[in-house]
Order: C-alpha cells, then sequence, then structure tokens
C-alpha cells in the first residue's frame, strides 16, 4: 500500500455506520481521511473546498442523490477521482454513475480488500 | 462448408427449432407473453448471426419478424390466430431460407411477399422499408472475460469499454451495450476497438478496470462473431431476454464417431489380448489384462454416454408434425410427448424419426375419427395422440398410442382374404396378425392416398426401419379404443453384446437381446411336425431353423448341432448352429451390403480379426 504520500479522501454517505466503517478502512491503510458528507449537496460543497485526492460516494442520499453529486462535482473538475459504493442490484445506477463520470465502484456490503483494490485502480 | 457456415447451420437449427415450440406454445395460448420474448431472442439472434454472414434473405426474414414480434410485445399489435399463422409460415421460409444460404443452393429465395406481410401496410400503403442489416463492424475484435465473482458485471463492463473508448474508437458491443449494461452475458464480450495502439497496451487497460480474468485481442477483424451495433438493438433492453449459462458444450459428430470407431478398435483388441493371456497362464499378465479390460470396460461406457441424446431433440418437432397433418385432413389433434429427457444413441435417434412421423402421420390420418364420429361415440371431438419414451432394461420403447377407432378387423381379414395371404378360412386375425397383415408391402385399406400418409410408404418400411436398428414393433388395436405401436430400441448401436456362431468355418453373430437360452440338444428332440422341422424344448414345440438353411450353406447332419433358442416378443424360434463360440461384445460397423437383404443387420469384426454378419433375429421370427 503506498503510504509514502497519503492521499486524502472524502467520504460521501447518509449512514453513519458505513461511514465510519468506510473510515476505518481507508485510514487504517493510510488514507487521510479529511471530510465527510451527509447528501449529494454537501458532498459538491465539501470538494470545492477541500479538493480531495478521492471521494466515495454513496449513490441513494437524501436531497441531491449520489449521481447527480458525481456530475457536479466531475462537471467542476473533470480529473475528480470518484468512487461509487453501490449495493447489489443497483446496476442500472451504477451504470449511470459511470457514465456521468465515476471511476469505479464497490458493492456492499464492503470487503477491506476489494475497497482498497478499487481505490488503488481509482487512483493508479 | 466452410467452419463458420458449419456453426451457423448448427446453431440456426437450434433456433429455428425453438421458434416453432414458441409458436405452438402460442398457438395452444395467444396470450402468453413468454413465448414472443423466446421468440424475439431467436429470430433476433439469427438477424445478428445472418448479419455478418452476409445472408440477405435471412436478414431480411428475420428482421421483418423481428419487427412484428416487437410490435406484439409493445402492445401495437394483437396476437391473433391469423398472425400467428404468418408467423409460422415466416419460420418456415427462415429455415428454407438458412437451408438456401449454408448450402450454397444456387436458387435465389424470394421473400419479399412475407416481409411485405410481416412488416405491414405503413400510411401511405407501400410496406414499411427495411431497415439495414446489421453491420458487420469495423475494428479489432477484443475479447474480455471478466471474472465469474464480479459484483455487477454489466456495470464493469461499462468501465471497461469506457477504458478502451480513451485509446480510440469503439464501433461497438457483442452482445450489444445495452444488453451488456444489463447484465445480459456470461461474462464474456466482444468489443470493437480502432486504435493505433498494439495488443499488449490494450490488454494492460482492459486489464485496469478491474475483475478482468482473461484479454484477447484479435489480429485481425475476425467474421462470423454474431455482432450487434450498439444502437441498432434497443429493443435488448426491455423485457428479460437473458440468454441461460451455457451448460454444454458443441462437438463436431465426426469427432464423436471417431472416437467410438477407435474404442471399437479397442474392444476387439481387448479380446485379442484376453485370448491370448489366458493362453499363457502367467498370472501377473492376467492381472493387468484384467485391469486393462475393465478400463476398456469403462472408456466404452463413457464414449457410448457421450453419444446419448434427449429423445426431446427429435419429439419436438412432432406437434408440429401433427399439427400440420391434422389440419391438412380438417381434424383437431393433440399431441402428447411423456420421456422427453429419456435418452437414445444419437445415430437411433435419428434412425427412428422417419418411423415416428410416419406412425402419427397415419394414426392423423387412418387412426383418428372425424370429430363428428368422435362425438357421437361419446369421445371428446379433439384427438389424442401420445408419443411416450421409456427406459426398460437395455431397450428404451417408444410408443405411439392414438384414441381413435381401432384398425377395422373385418376389413383387413376380407383384404387379407382377397389377397390370398390368409386361408379363406380365417375367422379371425390377432393383433400381430394384422401387424403381419398391414405390413406386407404395398398393403393399403385406404381408398384413396391422402397426402398426408403419403404413397408407397407404409407400415412395411416402418418395420423394415426398426428391424434394421435392432429393434421390434409390437402393435394392438382395439375397436373405438385406438391403436398402439411400441417400438423398442436398443440403448446404443455401436457395440452390443452377441453370441457367435458357426457353420463350417465362418462365423456369425447373433445379439443377445433376442436369446433367451443355448441348448445342447437331446436326442429325439429335433423332430419334424407336418413337414416342418421342429425342436422339442420342455415339452414345448418351437419352430427349428438350421443357420445353415439361413445363411445358404448346404445341411450337415445332426451330429453335435447346439441350439440357439431366440424370442422376439411373444414368437419362439430355435436355430441350430454347428458350433458355439461364446459371448462377446462385438462392434458394428456400418454394412451396405445388408440393403436388401433381410438375413443381416450388420457385420462385426472379431476378436481375432475375422468379421461376423449380425443376424437379424427379430426379421427372422417376423418372416417365419
Amino acid at each position: 500500500m503506498r503510504t509514502a504520500v497519503s492521499h486524502s479522501v472524502l467520504i460521501c454517505d447518509d449512514a453513519i455506520f458505513m461511514r465510519t466503517m468506510l473510515g476505518d478502512i481507508l485510514s487504517q491503510a493510510g488514507f487521510d481521511i479529511v471530510g465527510e458528507a451527509e447528501t449529494g449537496a454537501q458532498a459538491v460543497e465539501k470538494y470545492r473546498e477541500l479538493r480531495p485526492d478521492l471521494v466515495t460516494m454513496d449513490i441513494v442520499m437524501p436531497d441531491m442523490g449520489g449521481i447527480d453529486a458525481v456530475r457536479e462535482i466531475t462537471q467542476g473538475d473533470p480529473a475528480a477521482r470518484v468512487l461509487m459504493c453501490s449495493a447489489m442490484g443497483q446496476q442500472a445506477l451504477v451504470v449511470e454513475a459511470i457514465q456521468a463520470g465515476a471511476k469505479d465502484f464497490v458493492v456492499k456490503p464492503f470487503q477491506p480488500s476489494r475497497v482498497l483494490e478499487a481505490v488503488q485502480r481509482v487512483l493508479g | 462448408m466452410n467452419k463458420y457456415t458449419e456453426l451457423f447451420a448448427t446453431e440456426s437449427r437450434d433456433y429455428l427449432m425453438a421458434m416453432e415450440h414458441a409458436l405452438l406454445q402460442l398457438e395452444a395460448d395467444p396470450q402468453a407473453r413468454e413465448p414472443v420474448d423466446e421468440l424475439f431472442r431467436s429470430v433476433h439472434t439469427l438477424k445478428g448471426m445472418s448479419g455478418v454472414m452476409g445472408y440477405t434473405s435471412v436478414t431480411a426474414l428475420s428482421h421483418a419478424m423481428e419487427s412484428l414480434l416487437a410490435r406484439v410485445r409493445s402492445g401495437d399489435e394483437a396476437l391473433g390466430g391469423e398472425t400467428i399463422d404468418t408467423l409460422f409460415e415466416a419460420s418456415d421460409a427462415l429455415a428454407q431460407a438458412v437451408d438456401v444460404a449454408t448450402t450454397g443452393t444456387p436458387s435465389a429465395l424470394d421473400v419479399s411477399g412475407l416481409v411485405a406481410r410481416l412488416t405491414g401496410p405503413v400510411p401511405d400503403g407501400r410496406p414499411a422499408p427495411l431497415a439495414p442489416a446489421v453491420a458487420v463492424l469495423p475494428g479489432i475484435p477484443v475479447r474480455i472475460h471478466l471474472e465469474p465473482d464480479a459484483p455487477l458485471p454489466g456495470a464493469r463492463a461499462r468501465i471497461v469499454v469506457d477504458k478502451l473508448a480513451s485509446i480510440g474508437t469503439v464501433h461497438g458491443t457483442s452482445p450489444a451495450a445495452d444488453a451488456l449494461w444489463a447484465d445480459g452475458f456470461d461474462g464474456r464480450f466482444v468489443v470493437f476497438l480502432d486504435t493505433h495502439e498494439d495488443a499488449g497496451t490494450i490488454a494492460e487497460l482492459a486489464r485496469s478496470a478491474g475483475y478482468v480474468q482473461d484479454v484477447r485481442v484479435s489480429a485481425a477483424p475476425a467474421r462470423g462473431l454474431p455482432r450487434e451495433a450498439t444502437t441498432a438493438d434497443a429493443a435488448w433492453s426491455t423485457g428479460n431476454l437473458k440468454a441461460p449459462l451455457q451448460r454444454y458444450v458443441r462437438i463436431e459428430l465426426r469427432r464423436l464417431d471417431q472416437l467410438m470407431n477407435l474404442v471399437g478398435e479397442l474392444v476387439t483388441v481387448r479380446g485379442r489380448l484376453q485370448t491370448l493371456a489366458a493362453a499363457h497362464g502367467d498370472s501377473a499378465l492376467d492381472d493387468i489384462v484384467g485391469k486393462a479390460s475393465r478400463l476398456v470396460g469403462e472408456l466404452q461406457d463413457g464414449v457410448l454416454g457421450s453419444r446419448m441424446v434427449p429423445v426431446w431433440q427429435v419429439f419436438d418437432r412432432f406437434p408440429r408434425v401433427v399439427r400440420d397433418a391434422a389440419r391438412l385432413v380438417g381434424k383437431d389433434v393433440t399431441l402428447l410427448l411423456e420421456g422427453r429427457e429419456i435418452e437414445l444413441d444419437r445415430t437411433l435417434l435419428e434412425q427412428v424419426a422417419d418411423p415416428l412421423v410416419h406412425l402419427l402421420r397415419n394414426a392423423v390420418d387412418h387412426g383418428i375419427e372425424p370429430a363428428a364420429r368422435r362425438v357421437a361415440a361419446g369421445k371428446p371431438p379433439v384427438g389424442r395422440l401420445k408419443l411416450v419414451a421409456r427406459r426398460e432394461r437395455s431397450a428404451v420403447a417408444i410408443v405411439v398410442t392414438d384414441d381413435g377407432g381401432g384398425v377395422d378387423r373385418a376389413r383387413i381379414l376380407a383384404k387379407a382374404r382377397d389377397l390370398g395371404w390368409v386361408s379363406q378360412e380365417a375367422e379371425d386375425l390377432s393383433d400381430d396378425d394384422i401387424l403381419r397383415v398391414i405390413s406386407r408391402p404395398g398393403f393399403s385399406t385406404a381408398e384413396q392416398v391422402s397426402e398426408v400418409s403419403g404413397r408407397g410408404v407404409g407400415i412395411d418400411a416402418v418395420l423394415a426401419k426398426v428391424r434394421a436398428m435392432g429393434g421390434t414393433v409390437v402393435f394392438s388395436t382395439a375397436a373405438g379404443q385406438g391403436t398402439v405401436f411400441e417400438l423398442r430400441l436398443p440403448v446404443t448401436l455401436a457395440i452390443i453384446p452377441a453370441i457367435i456362431a458357426r457353420v463350417g468355418a465362418e462365423a456369425y453373430a447373433l445379439p443377445l437381446t433376442h436369446i433367451t437360452e443355448t441348448v445342447q440338444p437331446a436326442a429325439g428332440t429335433l423332430r419334424r411336425v407336418r413337414g416342418r422341422p421342429v425342436f422339442i424344448l420342455r415339452d414345448q414345440v418351437v419352430p427349428l431353423h438350421t443357420l445353415r438353411g439361413i445363411v445358404g450353406l448346404p445341411p450337415r447332419d445332426a451330429e453335435g448341432q447346439q441350439i440357439v433358442m431366440v424370442e422376439v416378443t411373444d414368437r419362439r424360434a430355435a436355430i441350430a448352429v454347428d458350433r458355439l463360440d461364446g459371448q462377446q461384445d462385438i462392434v458394428v460397423k456400418a454394412f451396405d451390403g445388408v440393403k436388401g437383404s433381410s438375413a443381416y443387420t450388420g457385420a462385426a469384426i472379431l476378436p481375432d480379426g475375422s468379421s461376423a454378419l449380425i443376424l437379424d433375429v427379430g426379421g427372422l421370427l417376423q418372416e417365419h
């Protein structure tokens, strides 16, 4: 795992449980969790403010959904690296998110190794 | 035929069969949506395949059918009897078009009329124009195989395609993009890519998408793969069109036959080896020969097993056969299939198809009465045919039953008397007698030859065919209740257990299926009754044949002769032979010389390298 330069991460999920879990997986692997967002609108706002190396984005969130958030983020920064977090059965939404600019996706329930692989792909 | 043509021909047959099946289901229930989906899927695939091959008639027809089906699926067109008839007609034409295209028959097939009817009139009165045939996509095919445990493979495919698009132009995918994103594939898909990058870079990039198990980059655009343009096939996104996972592989028939021949020779060599080892009396040698023999036996079972196919591969054609035959004579007849999953050697199954078609058509034409007569007799107006396959020890029974009026015994008897086939005093005919009479070449009680049963091919042809396969036919009929034909076939054709009998220096094989016992005749058991030779076995008088007589050798005195007791259905006979050489597995070889001669069904190679003719015991008893 590359830890020499620790990458900054913004975690977007409406569930505290999921944010905590993802945060643990990533920080244990040496990532720097610079912020968290509970809604899509918050995610867009925090991205502009923090400019993290990586965003993890839940698909279904209140007010602005994850897909719209991806669209807004990548419009502002085409190089943004967004990793979608999806549940099984959300294939169509994931495809839409990729169309909107997301780089990869992980499927809940999260397996730490799978998450880290996806993160490496997005950052690599 | 080139490889792709052959693949196309075989695979399209499967789709045509599936279409026919779906059409029959639709005819029974025009509201059913599943058969419409099935039809759509088959027609769509055929369209894609034929487009790649450049078979324009097939493409035009399948495209027209597809658009009609699309209208049905969207509810723009109701599915009535007339439309179903048109679809039946179109699927026949499609089969014909496939035939013409794959065999390279020069005759052009005009499908424009049908296409116009399928496509339906457009407002200005002209048939709707044909959409361009599915394009052969430009670009290099990049074949991707995702890991089996990849979550949301459709979304993963999307990432792969996006990655590849970043180094060139993606012209399309197979399956088409809409299907791909919706998981409508089995983990494998093809991306048609135009790029200046080399194969290594392409593969590396594709792998970087994650969960990619394998990437293959073709050097040049390959032909022959069914591909669809990504945009033209929006219909894929509607409904559940996901193809079932593949559980079988296609093997060229020639290879199976080759394998069978090799095993056949191995079995022959095994016999020779056993004979030699036995003469040696070396226990270590016996041991290893025994082991090798068992292995050869298992190999034989395995190879024979790989030749077994379920009877539905042929049976599923028959509902259509019965439907068409019934329509032609204005009757309403249903066919019930049972035991579709029973397996039979594929050669046997192919050979039994024609006799079965004949029996089914016969039943529709002569067996089932007209509706009015059925109602008058207190039967339901719709005639019922049943085709049942059943496994019985080492045989498979295939039974054709109709609930018609049964065979008119009096009429058969009268006709048989007229022809001098039975004595004028004969009062009654048993079921067996009837079969013998109606199976005489040239016998027909039908006043006029109908289109359904055809001319000239009678029950005699059915019997001859079944007997040539080493099978037998049992017949029974009951006035007012119907008629039953039971065909008993060996499960496999290629290797059968037989007893080897000798006359002089020649060897003949008698299939064990027909043999009940072998007997050393006691003094006084070989006699003549009313001038005919008989054998007395446990106080029973059995007709006696001599193998010498059957094969046309001069007779010899009975000294040292042995008797083989044979039985087919309820008929028994004794065959006197010079000498018995014991039981062996024999490998049946195709033998063209048997045609026209009723005494043999084939030839076999014996362990000592010599050959033996296989005696047609069933035929012998039928002739009596």
